[in-house]
């Protein structure tokens, strides 16, 4: 394996560190948008603080549980505690980039999937238990599940396909968000007031920007600054278009009217779905995972709210199964014409992926939702989850920070 | 591949054409908001 050091790849990887970067901010307004004014703040602060700390947790002992060397199929040992030994040469996982700038992607990427599931609990959470439950979710979920898949686990052993992180990004926060909406319980006043969104073109300036950094996301998980991330690219971008087209007619079908917020849901639900797939699909391939995202996306929100489950932001809807569709999808349409390191999917004659595929998506279901209701159950005891209902009628900006996001 | 994925933009324009041009009026306002505070 050479380990020359190549300009053109980390000049790559460390920018699209700073676009995934974007995306955590760019979340916090996407769901800022959403919510009511009177929980603006609380809402984007989730975002801005857990960039604050999972960049410390990641380099403190995230990175060594996700990638230090395996022990057993199930976790990175602690040889790289405090990025001892991670350093300005390249690491075992990619040949031409120094360590420190594979570690710095990976980091954004753990610090996003967090962020994801506050949009589950907004409105009603108190802010010391999202603290606890960062940093616990983080350390015994997202940690031993990048691992599993990416870190030399046992999912990778297996020969599971996640390009950016269906399982480990999306799956595992969109299943834990739906367990978080029904351990926290609904917002007062759910099913009997309009619980609307206070500013729309906040939340498409999110999507937005979501999209600007989803590039580096996929586009930079090929590590290499060559004809891959160009294949991630420009699947990235066709399938965000197709789902937010996909959505934003199904919406109009349905309700009469091509809803914005719906088209930025439909884009975000198409990133989503890209994202195991965009490093060995093609783009017809894309277009369909573009048009199933958009389907599957808004019919399990629809079904989330038939069944009166409050999970605010539709996390679940969005991330949960799009991820769980896209992870599927991989193992449907993956073609080592795009890629000749990975492996054909069922269309190309290998049914085997396919089924190798839902063996992660079931591993990654079960395991985040059996430890977030752990998590959650604990910090309950211990801390309580909710605010009082005092406190939410009056809003978590005040109630939680004792601030206010307009003076207008 | 490449025909399904023609199909399925196609049928998203057939589905422009053929939607709702006017859906129902939803007033939803900050005031409307409020007064339900108050």
């Amino acid at each position: 394996m050479p380990t020359t050091i190549s300009a053109g790849d980390t000049a790559w990887l460390l920018m699209s560190a700073a676009l995934v970067m974007l995306m955590t901010p760019a979340l916090g307004f996407f769901y800022g948008g959403l919510v009511r004014r009177k929980n603006v703040l609380a809402t984007i602060m989730h975002s801005f603080f857990i960039l604050c700390l999972i960049s410390v947790q990641w380099v403190l002992w995230g990175y060594t549980l996700a990638f230090g060397p395996d022990k057993g199929g199930i976790i990175g040992g602690l040889d790289w505690l405090t990025l001892k030994g991670v350093g300005q040469e390249p690491g075992p996982y990619a040949a031409t980039v120094p360590h420190q700038a594979f570690m710095v992607f990976q980091m954004m990427f753990a610090v996003i999937t967090p962020a994801l599931i506050t949009g589950a609990f907004a409105e009603r959470k108190r802010f010391k238990a999202f603290v606890i439950f960062t940093l616990l979710w983080a350390t015994f979920v997202y940690d031993p599940i990048a691992h599993w898949v990416w870190g030399g686990g046992w999912l990778g052993q297996l020969g599971a396909l996640d390009f950016a992180g269906g399982t480990v990004v999306h799956i595992t926060s969109g299943v834990s968000a739906l367990v978080a909406a029904l351990v926290l319980g609904r917002r007062v006043g759910y099913g009997r007031e309009a619980l609307e969104p206070h500013d729309a073109t906040m939340t498409v300036l999110g999507a937005s920007l979501l999209w600007f950094g989803w590039f580096g996301f996929n586009a930079g998980s090929a590590i290499t600054a060559g004809g891959l991330a160009a294949n991630a690219f420009v699947v990235t971008n066709t399938a965000a278009a197709m789902a937010a087209l996909t959505w934003m007619t199904v919406s109009w079908l349905h309700k009469g009217a091509p809803s914005v917020l719906g088209a930025a849901a439909g884009a975000v639900a198409g990133l989503v779905a890209i994202t195991p797939a965009s490093g060995y699909v093609d783009v017809s391939a894309s277009i369909l995972i573009g048009l199933g995202a958009g389907i599957f996306c808004y019919t399990a929100i629809q079904l989330t709210k038939r069944l009166r489950v409050d999970d605010a932001l539709d996390v679940f809807g969005v991330h949960g199964v799009g991820g769980a569709w896209g992870a599927i999808a991989t193992g449907i349409f993956a073609t080592v014409a795009v890629n000749g390191a990975a492996k054909d999917g069922l269309l190309a004659g290998n049914p085997g992926q396919l089924g190798i595929q839902a063996i992660a998506v079931g591993a990654s279901i079960l395991y985040s939702a059996v430890m977030t209701f752990v998590i959650l159950k604990l910090i309950d005891v211990f801390v309580g989850l909710r605010v009082p209902e005092s406190e939410e009628v009056l809003g978590l900006d005040a109630s939680q920070h004792r601030e206010a996001a307009y003076q207008i | 591949m490449e025909i399904l994925a023609f199909a399925s933009f196609v049928v998203l324009v057939i589905a422009w054409l053929v939607a709702p041009s006017r859906g129902n009026v939803i007033a939803v306002t900050h005031k409307t908001e409020e007064r339900k505070a108050a």
